[in-house]
């Protein structure tokens, strides 16, 4: 058993210039992809996540925090929400993220676990 | 070829898997496979041959994983239930040392070595060590790397394998098709390696891409395709001119120019059967996979250069160029249209084409001094000099350049 965290991503219009009937497939996509991994795997967590104009990035330069507005990272794909999931293997991961929209990139990391370390 | 030396060329593959069904540990299975190998080059010249090679190797890889695994035990000051465990079900694993599950062990080995998740020099590279049986040293040659390169990359994607958690699994039937198709392609790299422009004259680089058709070949008796059919007929074409190809002295000789004598005319003949039992297949991977077979099937049954069929080439490409367009099959197309209409016809195919490499000026040089426009062969031959990398390629056409008069 390996936990995988999947990080969404998408072009930040894909979602933003999604028509009401476009957001309601998407949404029935998740719920989809919930009841399928439930059944074969233990979703640990996930979460959608507010748009990249709200995010606050912290960098420490000589010893102080300094923040700047938006991700850390700019580009024509943002993160849009998150997976924790333990499944069996990889196959099976890939083989769930089938179910969720196509508009999507699916980042998908094994999860180093540490011991003594666990938060959920 | 001693009984060691036969034993890992044929069985290194099946060995492997064996282990990784008992153990599932790729982290231990290869290397206990490999000290399993070095003590047996020691000790069957002084003791003798053993009856079963295979099941003597698999006994002493075993007992290496099963120290290994006591050791971890003691380790983690865990009681060795892992262990006890283990050695429980060697004894199962001895019945599966022949038959159908051994099979199915294979094929799960050789998915997992080419898996998509993969980068693919990497699944490449690792197909050849672990399913083929093929030394570190010799993929790093084939690749053309430093063996400490190679080495780190096996070990990368080794890596990738457990972490990552791609499984030692058969797909279901939908999903199979696509997966076969990735170790097609993850054989043909390592095949087009072999003949890849080196640093220099190579032959066992040739002999090395041959173990990439096996590769295929022992997916393909595990599960045929059509890609891996028609791209076994296709390598096996290629593969069978390799004597012919280069000179005594290292230099490259073109397929017109070649001593037909050294094709291997037995391979030839098995490719073509080859050829006639696969199906097309429907999908564009494996019909281009067999109009390139078809192709290198012309120039194969060809008594001469002077006979051979471009016509029927040019068509040939004319239709690999519908089924996967690209500027590569544009170039090889106008060769071969130049050689059945003549070298204007050809230059028309390669105008406002675009190809990085000296392959694109190297054609244009030949086709431009075939129509008597020297001067602007000069110009395509000296750009394809400079943009070539390979010693005997370039020595070819500076010999071609110099002879323009």
């Amino acid at each position: 058993m390996t936990r995988y965290f999947l990080s969404l991503a998408y072009p930040a219009e894909v979602w933003a210039d999604a028509s009401e009937s476009d957001r309601a497939t998407m949404h029935q996509a998740h719920l989809d992809f919930d009841a399928a991994a439930r059944q074969r795997t233990t979703i640990v967590a996930g979460e959608a996540l507010a748009s990249t104009d709200t995010a606050t990035t912290v960098r420490h330069v000589g010893g102080r925090a300094q923040l700047t507005a938006g991700p850390f990272a700019e580009s024509a794909e943002v993160v849009g929400g998150f997976y924790l999931i333990d499944a069996d293997n990889l196959d099976v991961v890939v083989e769930l993220c089938d179910l969720l929209p196509h508009s999507y990139a699916i980042e998908i990391r094994p999860v180093v676990r540490v011991e003594g370390f666990d938060h959920t | 070829m001693t009984a060691l030396e036969r034993v890992v060329r044929e069985e290194w593959g099946r060995l492997v898997a064996l282990l990784l069904a008992q153990f599932r540990r790729l982290d231990l299975v290869e290397d206990a496979l490999a000290d399993a190998v070095a003590t047996a080059h020691t000790r069957w010249p002084q003791d003798g041959e053993p009856d079963n090679p295979s099941a003597w190797l698999v006994t002493a890889a075993r007992r290496r994983i099963l120290d290994r695994l006591r050791a971890e035990a003691m380790a983690a000051r865990k009681e060795p239930l892992l262990t006890v465990e283990a050695e429980h079900r060697t004894r199962e694993g001895v019945m599966a040392d022949a038959g159908e599950v051994v099979d199915d062990d294979l094929l799960r080995l050789v998915l997992m070595c080419a898996h998509p998740a993969l980068p693919p020099e990497g699944a490449s590279a690792l197909s050849l060590r672990l399913v083929m049986g093929i030394s570190t040293a010799d993929v790093a040659r084939l690749f053309l790397v430093p063996e400490t390169t190679m080495a780190a990359r096996i070990t990368r994607a080794k890596k990738k394998i457990v972490t990552a958690g791609i499984p030692f699994t058969i797909p279901g039937r939908e999903a199979i098709g696509e997966r076969l198709d990735v170790v097609g392609h993850t054989a043909y790299l390592a095949f087009t390696a072999g003949y890849a422009p080196g640093s220099g004259p190579d032959l066992l680089r040739a002999e090395l891409a041959g173990e990439a058709i096996r590769l295929a070949r022992v997916a393909d008796a595990l599960h045929p395709t059509p890609a891996l059919g028609n791209l076994i007929a296709l390598m096996t074409l290629q593969h069978s001119r390799r004597d012919a190809r280069v000179a005594a002295d290292g230099t490259l000789v073109l397929l017109p120019d070649q001593d037909r004598s050294l094709w291997h005319h037995d391979e030839i003949a098995e490719a073509l059967a080859f050829l006639e039992a696969t199906r097309p297949g429907t999908s564009a991977l494996a019909q281009s996979y067999r109009l390139q077979a078809q192709i290198a099937a012309e120039h194969a049954t060809s008594p001469s250069p002077d006979a051979t069929r471009w016509d029927r080439i040019a068509s040939l490409y004319a239709v690999l160029e519908q089924v996967s367009p690209s500027p590569a099959v544009r170039v090889a197309r106008a060769v071969a249209v130049a050689e059945a209409d003549g070298p204007r016809a050809g230059l028309a195919l390669l105008e406002d084409l675009d190809l990085p490499g000296h392959r694109l000026p190297a054609v244009r040089g030949e086709l431009l001094a075939r129509v008597g426009d020297v001067a602007s062969s000069r110009e395509h031959f000296a750009s394809a000099i400079a943009l070539c990398d390979n010693e005997v390629e370039r020595a070819h056409l500076s010999s071609r350049l110099s002879a323009l008069a």
